[in-house]
């Protein structure tokens, strides 16, 4: 495995919060980290992002690694349209030239082209997201963190934003983590599921999931169950 | 869109025409061209104001101090908001500054500039000190107050910091400037017409004020009224042409 994390512990002031966490994530597979809300997955994801350090365990394969993100809000720079609002990500890490063809190829990818000069105050939510996972894949990347990202859509620009992501995943190689606290998204996204404890987070079972290869309902049906049992035990 | 601004613009001939009316009728009530001028009589000392050989060098004089004065606040503010932003102890500093120059009577700053300076300068520190407190804040609070969730973003993409003040810091102040230059211009020109008025320089639209309240030609003071209303028409005109130069506003 490249990518994993080993016993990772992280205390907020008393409280623990992550407690021994150790995750194998599996190249150019996503694995989804399911959990009640607020049991700190969001703070594991800021460990491999660097934002804050662990208090201790440790973390491999992630140095100088660049890494693509895809937030809960489309965290889009509204004076930019959506052709900049890639190309500033993009900055310092290819030439003008580059990023002109990288933007163009991508909004080509997902048939966005007619969108490239509209401003993010003229796009629906369902559209700024998947303008936000088209930056995160737009951005030369082996890695991709995605932290509730579905979270604020509605229901039907969720299912859009979802289709949007698998076409883009089944196009683009990448490592992904996706975090969320819903079982539906991870049965569909995922290629392994660790369900998270509550607080303090704790890895209490990791699964493949097998839908995801088979796409058999009773077979997602039973996995859900499962998920759920693991989940409203504590 | 269209509709509105149709509904917008029908709004202010009606508000133009309401005042005209009750200026007519006001200026009828009173029937006293000292308190209160008729259409008539104004338009008059407007035409004798604009016929002045000298009309245009009050004029270009009042401009001349109103726009170093701005100017000078802008780029004090700019580099005082930024570094300010960066500095804690600066940030302290300035703040019992500007709080003292906020709640300092208008009338106590006048009086000060007016010993301190000579009659040419002191319009345009009195313009300077009202409306640098204003500038300095929009500075401070468009640098403090920038979207913390798009710095994170731009941290974790690994963005370089030069990008980062250029696509997103000075844009956000330019954004927030612009919301405030309409303002702050007019009060700055008003500001320096007032300093005009009392110090008295040779040439300026306040000077010539003041001459007409020593007359008891109030019909002049309307008229002057008039044309310092217009040139802060046209400077608001000036400033929407160069937001739509640099863009500005597209994006909203």
């Amino acid at each position: 495995m490249k990518y994993k994390v080993k016993n990772i512990v992280k205390y907020y002031g008393q409280l623990k919060v992550l407690d021994n966490i150790s995750i194998d994530f599996a190249e150019n597979k996503t694995t989804c980290i399911l959990g009640p809300s607020g049991c700190g997955k969001t703070t594991l994801l800021n460990i491999i992002a660097g934002i804050i350090k662990p208090d201790s365990g440790k973390l491999v394969g992630f140095d100088g690694e660049d890494i693509s993100f895809v937030f809960q809000e489309d965290r889009l720079i509204p004076w930019k349209n959506v052709r900049d609002n890639i190309n500033f990500v993009l900055k310092g890490k290819m030439d003008r030239r580059k990023i002109e063809s990288t933007v163009d190829k991508y909004l080509e990818l997902v048939d966005l082209q007619e969108y490239k000069y509209y401003y993010p105050k003229n796009l629906s939510g369902g559209m700024r997201q998947r303008i936000s996972i088209l930056r995160a894949f737009a951005y030369p990347s082996n890695f991709l963190i995605m932290d509730e990202p579905f979270k604020s859509l509605d229901i039907n620009n969720k299912q859009i934003v979802i289709q949007f992501f698998k076409k883009l995943r089944i196009a683009e190689k990448r490592t992904c983590i996706l975090v969320t606290h819903d079982i539906e998204e991870a049965l569909d996204l995922g290629d392994k599921i660790v369900i998270f404890s509550g607080r303090p987070a704790r890895v209490k079972k990791v699964m493949e999931n097998t839908y995801n290869l088979d796409r058999d309902e009773d077979n997602k049906r039973k996995l859900k169950m499962l998920i759920e049992k693991e989940l409203i035990g504590g | 869109m269209k509709k509105y601004i149709l509904k917008d613009r029908s709004l202010s001939i009606i508000s133009n025409i309401l005042i005209i009316l009750v200026w007519v009728l006001l200026s009828r009530l009173v029937d006293n061209e000292v308190i209160f001028p008729s259409i008539r009589s104004t338009i008059t000392s407007l035409v004798e104001i604009i016929k002045d050989p000298k009309f245009f060098d009050m004029i270009r004089y009042s401009i001349l101090r109103s726009l170093v004065g701005y100017l000078f606040s802008l780029f004090l503010a700019i580099l005082m908001g930024i570094l300010s932003s960066i500095s804690k102890f600066l940030l302290n500093l300035m703040a019992p500054i500007i709080n003292f120059l906020r709640s300092v009577p208008t009338m106590a700053i006048i009086i000060l500039a007016l010993i301190w300076l000579n009659n040419e300068y002191a319009p345009i520190f009195i313009g300077f000190i009202m409306v640098f407190p204003i500038l300095y804040e929009t500075v401070l609070e468009s640098i403090i107050n920038v979207d913390k969730n798009i710095i994170d973003m731009a941290n974790l993409y690994r963005v370089d910091k030069i990008y980062i003040i250029k696509d997103i810091y000075i844009p956000n102040i330019l954004i927030n400037l612009s919301l405030v230059s309409t303002s702050t211009l007019g009060i700055n020109l008003k500001m320096v017409i007032a300093g005009e008025a009392l110090s008295q320089p040779k040439y300026g639209i306040g000077s010539h004020l003041q001459l007409q309240k020593i007359y008891l030609n109030t019909p002049g003071v309307f008229a002057w009224i008039i044309i310092i209303l217009s040139i802060s028409k046209i400077f608001e005109h000036i400033l929407k042409g160069v937001e739509c130069m640099l863009d500005i506003d597209k994006w909203k």
